[in-house]
């Protein structure tokens, strides 16, 4: 989410204990877009599988309503421990739990309950101060509370202690990755200050995956909050109703400051021509369903338009990561917009006659649709600030 | 000798009917042909916007604009054009 031009991207990464086929941990998070306001929940249940899992999601979902509702952390976390299920085996109720309240893009209050300590990186440790919460089977139990203004380039890494107990009793890390967390992430931002929030929280879990030999031990998940300048993409689709506007739509594009993406061959034809550049098809990959990507000088990707889009609209709705899919024009397209902040579609309302053919094979939706559909779970599943402007 | 020129239009609509297997055309030619073509794709020849060129897909060989383009049509496009440049 955009605030006072500080970005806050959050991405989350996680892998299940070996053989469990549901996390113990949960991560939530929710934007109040009316009050300019983030709020993520990091909760790890008790044990492992699907009844740590139910506690942790519980828990989550409680500490993400309370605080989103402005109810203090003490008593919300009295109600949260009040409320949790008892163990048969164990006899007692137990999510530890990390709640991120970010106001505005830079005021950030953290509750912490029994996780790993986060870390906070390019930055000056944070004073925490106690609070106490008396539960009914636990006697009272100590939170800790930070406070602090975020400031480009901060970042905070909330992990379980998945991650930070990896690789106990190995002859490397007899105690446990531990400390080594710290160094390893401190490594990665040495190699490229501009990882991306989804980056840096695949590679700690890969790690952490890798340090229990690749059977993990326990749910390692890392969730990381960054505050950076917004990364901007813009995507230009379809011509304008009205040709007169052709040049104004590929000046649009050749003078904005950020990524440039053309999905549309006719549009990708449009702004060759007022712009005076060729467009070349790629041929190096022929995908069955997704017609290929073209080149153009200037244009970091051009891909054909409804049936790109339909795709991306799907992997978008799957969470699909695109590491793991064979690069088609879709999958290069989610890349760049997982990768983004601000995200802005320009989409040329002309109808294209020979898409509302019924001897077609497939349905091709309409273009003003699908967008608004990719808009919406941009800006809702994946936080982003996306929006649309129609021609 | 020049090449003959093959441009298959890979926009949506010829994509969806079954312009990406016309890029086969190649594999189905005479060894004596296969060598004179140069096959490439076009990311919209926009010929399907209106119905005086017919039904996509479309394929142009040479200038020459073929509609609802199969490889057999395809073929005896190219050798017509190869006869006619022989």
């Amino acid at each position: 989410m955009l605030n006072g031009g500080c970005f806050v991207d959050v991405d989350f990464c996680q892998v299940s204990k070996h053989g469990q086929h549901a996390a113990g941990d949960v991560f939530l998070s929710r934007k109040l877009a009316a009050e300019d306001r983030l709020v993520c929940v990091l909760a790890d249940g008790l044990g492992s599988g699907i009844k740590a899992n139910v506690l942790a999601t519980m828990t989550a979902s409680m500490a993400l309503k309370y605080v989103s509702a402005d109810i203090d952390p003490q008593r919300a976390s009295e109600i949260i421990m009040a409320t949790l299920p008892v163990c048969s085996q164990r006899r007692i109720g137990y999510s530890t739990f990390t709640i991120l309240d970010i106001g505005h893009g830079q005021d950030v209050r953290i509750v912490e309950y029994e996780n790993p300590p986060y870390l906070l990186l390019n930055r000056h440790p944070v004073q925490k101060r106690e609070l106490s919460v008396r539960t009914a089977q636990l006697g009272v139990r100590q939170l800790a509370f930070s406070e602090f203004e975020a400031t480009i380039g901060n970042r905070l890494v909330v992990f379980s202690d998945g991650v930070s107990q990896s690789g106990m009793g190995s002859r490397d890390m007899p105690l446990g990755w531990g400390a080594g967390v710290n160094g390893f992430a401190h490594d990665l931002l040495a190699e490229n200050g501009e990882i991306s929030s989804r980056q840096l929280a695949r590679r700690l879990v890969k790690r952490a995956q890798q340090n229990d030999n690749w059977k993990a031990r326990d749910d390692i998940s890392c969730a990381v909050i960054s505050f950076r300048r917004p990364r901007r993409t813009m995507i230009l689709t379809g011509p304008p109703i009205n040709q007169e506007r052709d040049i104004e739509m590929a000046m649009l594009l050749r003078d904005y400051q950020g990524s440039r993406v053309i999905c549309g061959g006719t549009t990708a034809n449009l702004v060759a021509r007022e712009l005076g550049r060729k467009v070349k098809l790629d041929m190096t990959a022929i995908d069955p369903e997704i017609p290929p990507t073209s080149l153009m000088d200037g244009i970091d990707l051009v891909t054909e338009g409804t049936l790109t889009l339909s795709r991306l609209a799907t992997l978008l709705d799957q969470g699909a990561s695109p590491e793991q899919l064979q690069a088609n024009g879709a999958v290069k397209l989610l890349r760049l917009l997982l990768e983004s902040d601000c995200i802005e579609f320009i989409v040329g309302t002309r109808i294209n006659e020979s898409h509302q053919d019924p001897n077609l094979p497939v349905e091709l939706d309409i273009r003003r649709n699908l967008i608004k559909r990719i808009v919406r779970t941009l800006n809702e599943k994946y936080l982003k600030e996306a929006n649309v402007k129609f021609m | 000798m020049s090449k003959i020129k093959v441009e298959i239009c890979m926009g949506t609509t010829c994509y969806v009917l079954g312009a990406s297997s016309l890029l086969q055309v190649q594999e189905a030619l005479p060894a004596e042909l296969a060598s004179r073509v140069e096959i490439d794709g076009a990311s919209c020849l926009e010929l399907c916007k209106n119905g005086q060129f017919g039904k996509a897909p479309f394929v142009r060989v040479n200038g020459e604009t073929i509609s609802e383009a199969t490889i057999p049509k395809l073929v005896q496009a190219i050798r017509r054009h190869a006869a006619a440049t022989a």
